[in-house]
């Protein structure tokens, strides 16, 4: 009995960490544009299969989404050519440098043979900009639209990237080598090395975005655009850029977090929604605002549903989700306790 | 319009003369609507091949007392139109006989389509609902083997090795929800106990729990009704928490991606399977080695592919079988000119084959079974040295 609570303890805090990026990532996103990003998700998908492209010697469709994104994005700049014909010709050209230095990588790449976490770099500069390229499509023609709008559109984001996911790659799975074969014995449990990789990036990447966040110049703006919008644009920041950057580290997080999953569940199409909005469960504990509550989320989400698919496997997504519903409630008090 | 056609007519009765004086027979059409696109595409597309390959072979044939004519859609995965195309091939085609569909959903659509027009129908889809009850289901046949046929065949396994207490996991969609309807059936008829039922879905991180579970009712063998990736996943949560026991999968895990993903901690895996997959490892003795040694080899030099898979060999199927039935059905003095009663006569002829070898198996049809394959059909494979090889030789 101790053993089986133990063991569901430790599993549920790996579990949980899985999701510990993407709640990182929602959060990042959230504070700083107000966009409650459901496609998060599948950064993760894009994520993985562009590693398990990599690594099996294959051209990653990414870059194509990528190379076709940048190329919507200066269409888009079009207006500008009359205006200002040497800024747009600047940017056009900044982006066509982008793809082909995106597309020169690649190649090095895969005639090189990298090695897994070189490849894993690699795939992170494919992904990365993709979420720059959908803020620029999604988020910066309307700044000024309510939370539920943008809500809406992430739906479609999720759908519109899973659709392609499909188009690209197929509906079959790929399997990815792990960064370190085998795991060890804590107790009665077996965690994988992979499960500590994740742990160890998890707890770099957290370490990293708030050394960023308080000890640099573009931070402090991300920190500020994230309370209060129109006070940061007075002072000069450009919040659209900072929103730029903040879907840019979330993309870069999450697909990270594909990375990471993909050798413990192989990389597939649909890899990444579910894995998304668990992550949201965990960030609405701490408000999509709060690092370390959403950290404590994670993993309550982690621990919950480990315990769950134990006593009652085929109802335990259904307890997961329904812990948004407490969550909810803790933080209406809590407000209210505040407010008063 | 009644100009037009009757104009028509005519042309029609003409080309028909026309026809019948060169070869001086009738002609038998045979429709069928697969899934060429969408979704289902890598069985549909097979499964048209099979038939493209089924019309070359026929055209050469002088033997059968019509010649045939082979009229093929594609429903593009979409029920509606398989809906659409079955109806044109009825009312605009005239076929005796329908050849549809792919997938589950598209062969429940057109169901009341061709019972209302009265055309027999032979399926190409999994599902057991597709022709049961049969007594609703007069006009539907259908060739694939179902998930029930198989998991009596690998609960037989365990009863002949002592296996009396087993565990079920399964997908919670509606494929795990056939696997588990069915699974309790079998495992009732057997007089096996179900310890324990566990559930996870395709896009699940984390599969220890359930496999904790499992293992913690310590059943004598564990059926896993789910596809690759989850399947190989769920097969090593249950190696990494201990579990030693014999481990069972339906026919969805037979596939290359199984192996694939779960490499060394499948070995020893048991899965259900059709023939066509260990064909060449059945004894001589076997009358499906013959029939299924040629069909892969011309399918594999026709369409220049490594190995056939299951599902071209389930339409071939499906038209040799309208075609024997239509050639018993002239034999037995139907006409096929009268086009509505040698609808029903193919029909019942259907019903009347028996102990015919395909490549799905050996068929009996009867009134009462539209299936029409036993345990003569199915086989078990293991994975040994990551490979499928043939576990049972019958």
């Amino acid at each position: 009995m101790i053993d089986t609570a133990l063991f569901l303890l430790v599993d549920g805090l790996t579990n949980g960490l899985i999701y510990a990026l993407l709640a990182l990532s929602l959060v990042l996103v959230f504070t700083v544009t107000r966009v409650v990003n459901i496609a998060q998700g599948e950064y993760v998908m894009l994520g993985a299969l562009t590693l398990a492209d990599l690594l099996q010697g294959r051209m990653p469709g990414t870059l194509y989404l990528l190379i076709g994104g940048l190329a919507l994005c200066i269409l888009l700049d079009a207006g500008r050519w009359r205006r200002d014909w040497r800024g747009a010709l600047l940017f056009a050209t900044g982006l066509i440098a982008v793809a082909i230095a995106a597309a020169l990588i690649t190649r090095m790449a895969l005639s090189l043979h990298f090695p897994v976490i070189a490849m894993m770099a690699v795939a992170l500069l494919l992904v990365a900009p993709l979420g720059v390229l959908i803020y620029r499509f999604t988020v910066h023609p309307i700044p000024d639209a309510s939370t539920i709008v943008f809500v809406i559109i992430s739906v479609g984001v999720s759908m519109a990237v899973q659709g392609l996911g499909l188009l690209i790659w197929g509906a079959s799975p790929y399997p990815v080598e792990p960064i370190a074969a085998g795991g060890l014995m804590a107790g009665p449990v077996f965690i994988p090395y992979q499960a500590i990789a994740i742990m160890v990036v998890a707890l770099l990447s957290m370490g990293g975005l708030y050394l960023f966040s308080e000890h640099t110049l573009i931070g402090k703006a991300l920190q500020a655009s994230a309370m209060n919008r129109l006070g940061a644009q007075f002072c000069g920041i450009p919040v659209n850029l900072a929103g730029g950057l903040a879907f840019l580290l979330a993309a870069a997080f999450s697909a990270l977090s594909g990375m990471l999953l993909a050798p413990l569940i192989t990389a597939n199409y649909e890899m990444g929604f579910m894995v998304g909005l668990k992550g949201f469960v965990g960030a609405a504990m701490g408000g999509l605002a709060d690092y370390p509550l959403s950290l404590a989320g994670v993993m309550i989400v982690g621990g919950l549903e480990s315990t769950s698919a134990y006593l009652a496997s085929a109802y335990r997504d259904v307890l997961v989700f329904s812990l948004l519903i407490p969550i909810l409630l803790w933080r209406n008090a809590r407000q209210r306790v505040e407010t008063r | 319009m009644k100009k037009i056609s009757v104009a028509a007519a005519c042309a029609a009765w003409l080309m028909s003369a026309l026809a019948a004086g060169a070869a001086d027979k009738p002609e038998l059409r045979i429709g069928s609507v697969v899934a060429m696109t969408g979704p289902a595409s890598a069985l549909g597309l097979p499964e048209k091949n099979a038939l493209e390959l089924l019309q070359e072979q026929i055209a050469s044939d002088t033997s059968l007392p019509f010649t045939v004519k082979f009229i093929t859609y594609d429903d593009a995965s979409d029920p509606t139109k398989a809906v659409n195309n079955v109806r044109k091939l009825i009312t605009e085609d005239n076929v005796h006989v329908v050849i549809c569909c792919t997938t589950t959903p598209t062969s429940m659509a057109i169901l009341e389509t061709v019972t209302q027009a009265k055309v027999p129908n032979i399926s190409l889809a999994l599902g057991q609902s597709v022709i049961e009850p049969v007594k609703d289901r007069y006009w539907i046949f259908k060739t694939p083997s179902t998930d029930q046929l198989q998991i009596q065949v690998l609960v037989d396994d365990m009863v002949k090795r002592g296996l009396k207490k087993i565990a079920f996991l399964g997908l919670e969609d509606s494929f795990g929800e056939g696997g588990w309807v069915a699974l309790q059936a079998v495992a009732k008829a057997k007089g096996v106990e179900i310890v324990a039922a566990e559930r996870f879905s395709r896009t699940d991180t984390n599969f220890t729990p359930q496999a904790l579970k499992v293992r913690q009712a310590s059943p004598g063998a564990v059926y896993i009704h789910a596809i690759p990736p989850s399947s190989a996943l769920v097969h090593q949560a249950l190696k990494r928490v201990g579990y030693t026991g014999p481990i069972y999968h339906s026919g969805g895990s037979a596939n290359n991606a199984f192996i694939s993903i779960g490499k060394a901690d499948v070995e020893g895996a048991l899965l259900g399977t059709t023939p066509v997959l260990v064909y060449g490892e059945l004894p001589d003795s076997n009358p499906l080695k013959p029939v299924i040694t040629k069909f892969a080899a011309l399918y594999e030099k026709r369409f220049n592919v490594p190995k056939v898979d299951i599902f071209p060999g389930q339409s071939w199927d499906a038209g040799n079988i309208a075609i024997l039935a239509a050639s018993n059905a002239v034999k037995a003095g139907a006409k096929p000119d009268n086009l509505e009663a040698f609808r029903a006569a193919l029909r019942d002829k259907l019903e009347g084959v028996k102990e015919f070898v395909a490549v799905g198996g050996i068929f009996n049809y009867s009134p009462t079974d539209h299936l029409g394959l036993d345990q003569r059909s199915t086989f078990i494979s293991v994975v040994k040295n990551g490979e499928f090889r043939l576990y049972n030789a019958k």
